[in-house]
């Protein structure tokens, strides 16, 4: 069971800072998260499901700390460190395409954001992010579709642009 | 019109494979005949390829120390004794009065001698520690020396893994272990029938030499005793005479060592 939880800790970390868009509230939050989840482990009888019961704990503390410091200003986007560090060398048209889709997704509404997140990187299955966000699955469906195509307002271009069709 | 063909759910759960096979082959097919949609599902796409290979890099970070499981854990239970022994000794205060209760008190819910402490620390890390399958030790066998050279610096004094192999342990490694009273030393050791051993190091300075002590917390049992300054313990889920002698082998060690 401890493995199972030290194993998402990565993904947990990666979903909090894609949430809150800094690094030390986001290991704040996941701090907070494993202890909470620490608390109640005497309370889980079974494994399986370990990675959305961690994501769900994480995503509740996310929502009440939210509430609390609604008022302040909005975080800024990821260091620039942190834009280009995705192992390959990104081509020019790939890093602008990453910044616009950053901004874009700082612009969505925060239930559309987590919806893609947890969807698009955290591969979690459409019942397992209703599960987390405790929302029928026909909502988070809607919520991916209303967010991606916001994104794609947004980002205007996909980094390869797909064929295009002359209208 | 593409809207009569797709629904905008069935577009999605296609890109995020949600879809059983024959209705994923229905889209497929459709996508083919209809590039304005095709070129939709292409955005999507790539928005999550850039999502997932922009954020790819935080996940594959080593986890920082504050968020160390094992870590937090051994806090916990450090956190958990001291507050059970608070709560004992207001008890006593409440339940015996008078010298005669005051005497008690010294027996049983007086401060812990250096002893108990010690060895309470070494049985609480042994538990965390001597559990975990994928990874018990910090530094693995094949990096004795290293693991060595680290703890003698922590510890200020020269300490290195005593030699089990003649009493059946083999030697796995170690690491550093955290306690109230600073820096320890753990080296872990296992059987052949899987059970382990820790040997656990920790200065104390100014405390008194002790014979070797059995001392229990929970079901666990270690051999606790203190050397010019220096605490020591071995705790094996083994009976009592052979963790005697599994102690007197590790004493015999560290006074040639020294």
């Amino acid at each position: 069971m401890l493995a199972r939880i030290e194993a998402c800790i990565p993904a947990l970390r990666r979903y909090a800072t894609a949430l809150l868009r800094n690094r030390d509230e986001a290991d704040d939050l996941v701090h907070d998260c494993l202890a909470r989840a620490l608390d109640k482990l005497h309370t889980r009888r079974e494994e399986a499901d370990v990675r959305a019961w961690l994501f769900a704990i994480m995503h509740n503390l996310f929502i009440s700390q939210a509430r609390r410091r609604r008022s302040r200003p909005a975080p800024e986007a990821l260091d620039d460190s942190h834009e280009n560090a995705t192992g390959l060398r990104p081509t020019q048209e790939d890093a602008l395409f990453w910044r616009d889709l950053q901004r874009g997704l700082a612009m969505l509404p925060e239930e559309q954001r987590s919806v893609i997140l947890l969807v698009s990187v955290e591969d979690l299955s459409y019942a397992e992010a209703a599960q987390v966000l405790g929302v029928p699955i026909g909502t988070i469906m809607s919520r991916l579709a209303r967010g991606r195509e916001k994104l794609r307002e947004h980002t205007g271009q996909p980094g390869r642009p797909p064929l295009r069709r002359v209208k | 019109m593409s809207e009569h063909l797709i629904s905008e759910a069935d577009l999605h759960a296609y890109i995020d494979g949600e879809l059983p096979p024959d209705r994923a082959a229905d889209i497929a097919r459709i996508l083919q005949e209809h590039p304005e949609i095709a070129e939709r599902a292409a955005v999507y796409d790539a928005q999550r390829d850039a999502l997932r290979a922009g954020l790819a890099s935080i996940a594959a970070e080593p986890v920082p120390p504050r968020l160390d499981l094992q870590a937090m854990i051994a806090a916990r239970l450090a956190e958990r004794r001291v507050r059970w022994r608070a709560a004992a000794a207001v008890l006593l205060a409440f339940l015996v009065g008078g010298a005669g209760g005051w005497a008690l008190h010294d027996r049983l819910g007086g401060p812990p001698s250096d002893l108990t402490l010690l060895a309470e620390e070494a049985i609480a890390n042994h538990v965390v520690y001597s559990a975990d399958r994928r990874r018990p030790t910090e530094l693995g066998a094949e990096q004795r020396e290293d693991l060595a050279r680290w703890v003698s610096t922590r510890l200020k004094r020269p300490v290195a893994p005593p030699d089990m192999g003649s009493m059946g342990f083999h030697y796995m490694g170690g690491r550093l272990a955290a306690t109230p009273q600073g820096p320890a030393g753990l080296f872990m050791y296992q059987d052949a029938s899987g059970q382990r051993l820790t040997v656990f190091v920790l200065p104390m300075p100014g405390a008194p030499d002790t014979e070797k002590h059995l001392e229990k917390v929970e079901g666990n049992a270690g051999c606790a005793w203190i050397d010019k300054g220096v605490g020591y313990t071995v705790v094996a889920p083994v009976p009592p005479a052979e963790l005697h002698s599994l102690a007197e082998h590790v004493q015999q060690q560290f006074a040639s060592q020294t």
